[in-house]
């Protein structure tokens, strides 16, 4: 559903993505795993439309290239970035709600959808009418998670979620993405992530960025970084 | 200075705040969301009350209704955001937002001087006088003072409304949540679905129409000339300036402040009536660089 295809990616000269190909499939959950630096965020960006680079990315057969940056989402793409970048000005449930608003959803589509979100991440509703600019770093990635299945009915990506999270909390967060996979089993999930350990329990595959290449690695084996 | 002296200054100073606020208001709001400093913005005030007086004249002329004043300055002020500030976003605007700041301010330095000379094939040189609006509110009288109810009434509740109907329209409207949102973080609104682009040339119509709005309301108490978008924008600088940019609650009391300011100079010390805004600027920004409530690094409107 996701293929990538000789993506070269250069930023200030220096080449983040060589000429990477590679292909997920749909309902797969993907690791993708590396060094800090290595090009993880630099993958998931350019499949936002956030990067200049040469090549293909298809989605659902679809060269991306055609798709102006703020429709992707419309596709069905929800995306957490690395620092969560929340709306502080607005609540968290304003927050979870703005990409349904903004794609156009109905009323009943949206309470739906919201209704499931809490449903997976029940900690999300009790500080639904907090100032999203309060709530913690590890709060912010759950918001952050809540804000991407908004949207993200094909395909959601995921950059480090567990970067920074105290333990109990990302054992929180872990289980969130095992309920969300046992829901749903037909969504794709992609996930960075420099500890693969947390991830082996539920990926499918991993694949390894390095050096601006990547390749098919091991869950949990000699390629955690 | 006597009581009727003073009350009279503070008159005059409501009065010309109101009008300063619509306009500064609009460059803020522009700087807030585009992040460019956009000195065409006092053209939008001139050419506001240049369509406003000259197609009132026209129509005034022709029998119809003073009251149509009304109407026609708000439709005045639109037209003038949609067909002249719509374009300059679009076409021009929307390619240098990744450049130098003092290249952003040189391209709206050269659509100003552009803007001022349409305005004088358009309209010439002569000056327009269209006060039909102002004398078909008529006169009130306070504190033994008579003074027009278009500027003691009309435009400090207009620059009021202004102010409430922008903060709502912000912070209750999905549109203005989307400025909001890209104000904060273009990147991330874009990858929920925001279309950046559009928010933008919004954002600057609705700028351009305040500004252009501000010169409609104007264009009733003043003589409409060459050179008033000039003076308006180095004003409405000061007060943006005063405020902090972007501030939106800050520009109207920065505007107050300023427009006060100048009246009592105006009585008390005539000749520093044009420094009077400049130095209330200076000893502001010389306290809080940042403007009264402009905050150091964080978020803008």
């Amino acid at each position: 559903m996701l293929e990538f295809r000789d993506v070269t990616v250069t930023l200030g000269g220096i080449r983040i993505l060589r000429n990477i190909d590679f292909t997920v499939r749909q309902s797969e959950t993907i690791a993708l795993i590396g060094a800090n630096g290595a090009g993880k965020t630099t993958t998931l960006r350019s499949v936002m439309g956030f990067t200049r680079m040469t090549g293909e990315i298809l989605f659902d057969g679809r060269e991306l290239g055609d798709v102006a940056p703020s429709k992707r989402p419309g596709l069905g793409i929800g995306y957490a970035p690395e620092d969560r970048r929340l709306f502080s000005a607005f609540t968290v449930e304003e927050n979870i709600l703005m990409p349904g608003q903004v794609a156009g959803f109905s009323a009943a589509e949206i309470k739906q959808s919201l209704d499931r979100i809490y449903d997976i991440l029940p900690e999300l509703k009790t500080m639904a009418n907090r100032p999203a600019g309060t709530v913690s770093g590890g709060q912010g990635k759950m918001v952050a998670l809540g804000r991407a299945l908004m949207i993200g009915s094909r395909l959601i990506m995921l950059d480090e979620p567990f970067q920074g999270l105290a333990p109990a909390l990302a054992h929180r967060y872990a289980e969130a993405l095992r309920v969300l996979r046992d829901r749903d089993r037909e969504v794709t999930l992609i996930i960075t992530e420099s500890n693969p350990d947390l991830l082996k329990k539920f990926a499918d595959r991993a694949l390894v960025v390095e050096r601006g290449e990547i390749r098919e690695g091991e869950l949990g084996g000699k390629d955690a970084a | 200075m006597n009581p009727q002296l003073f009350a009279l200054a503070i008159f005059d100073g409501i009065a010309y705040a109101a009008l300063v606020f619509l306009v500064a208001v609009g460059l803020t709001l522009i700087f807030g969301v585009l992040r460019v400093l956009n000195v065409a913005h006092g053209s939008f005030y001139a050419m506001g009350a240049y369509a406003t007086a000259s197609v009132g004249a026209a129509i005034f002329a022709a029998g119809y209704s003073p009251w149509l004043a009304f109407p026609l300055m708000l439709v005045a002020a639109v037209l003038v955001g949609v067909i002249v500030g719509g374009p300059i976003e679009k076409l021009l605007l929307s390619r240098i937002y990744e450049m130098e700041e003092v290249l952003q301010i040189l391209v709206t330095f050269a659509v100003f001087m552009i803007l001022e000379d349409v305005q004088r094939l358009i309209w010439g040189a002569q000056p327009f006088f269209e006060a039909s609006a102002l004398m078909a509110l008529g006169n009130v009288e306070v504190f033994g003072i008579t003074y027009t109810a278009y500027q003691l009434i009309l435009l400090p509740a207009v620059a009021v409304s202004v102010l409430i109907g922008l903060r709502l329209f912000l912070r209750r409207t999905l549109s203005g949540k989307l400025i909001l949102a890209v104000t904060e973080d273009r990147e991330a609104a874009t990858s929920i679905g925001i279309n950046a682009e559009r928010v933008y040339l919004v954002t600057f119509i609705v700028g351009a129409s305040l500004a252009a709005f501000g010169g409609a309301l104007a264009s009733a108490t003043t003589s409409v000339q060459p050179g008033m978008g000039a003076d308006m924008i180095v004003l409405s600088f000061a007060v943006v300036a005063t405020a902090g940019l972007g501030q939106i609650e800050g520009a109207a009391l920065a505007a107050l402040l300023i427009g006060l300011g100048r009246s009592f100079a105006i009585y008390l010390w005539p000749e520093l009536e044009v420094l009077i805004p400049y130095l209330i600027m200076l000893l502001v920004l010389l306290i809080r660089p940042e403007g009264l409530f402009g905050k150091s690094r964080t978020r803008k409107i």
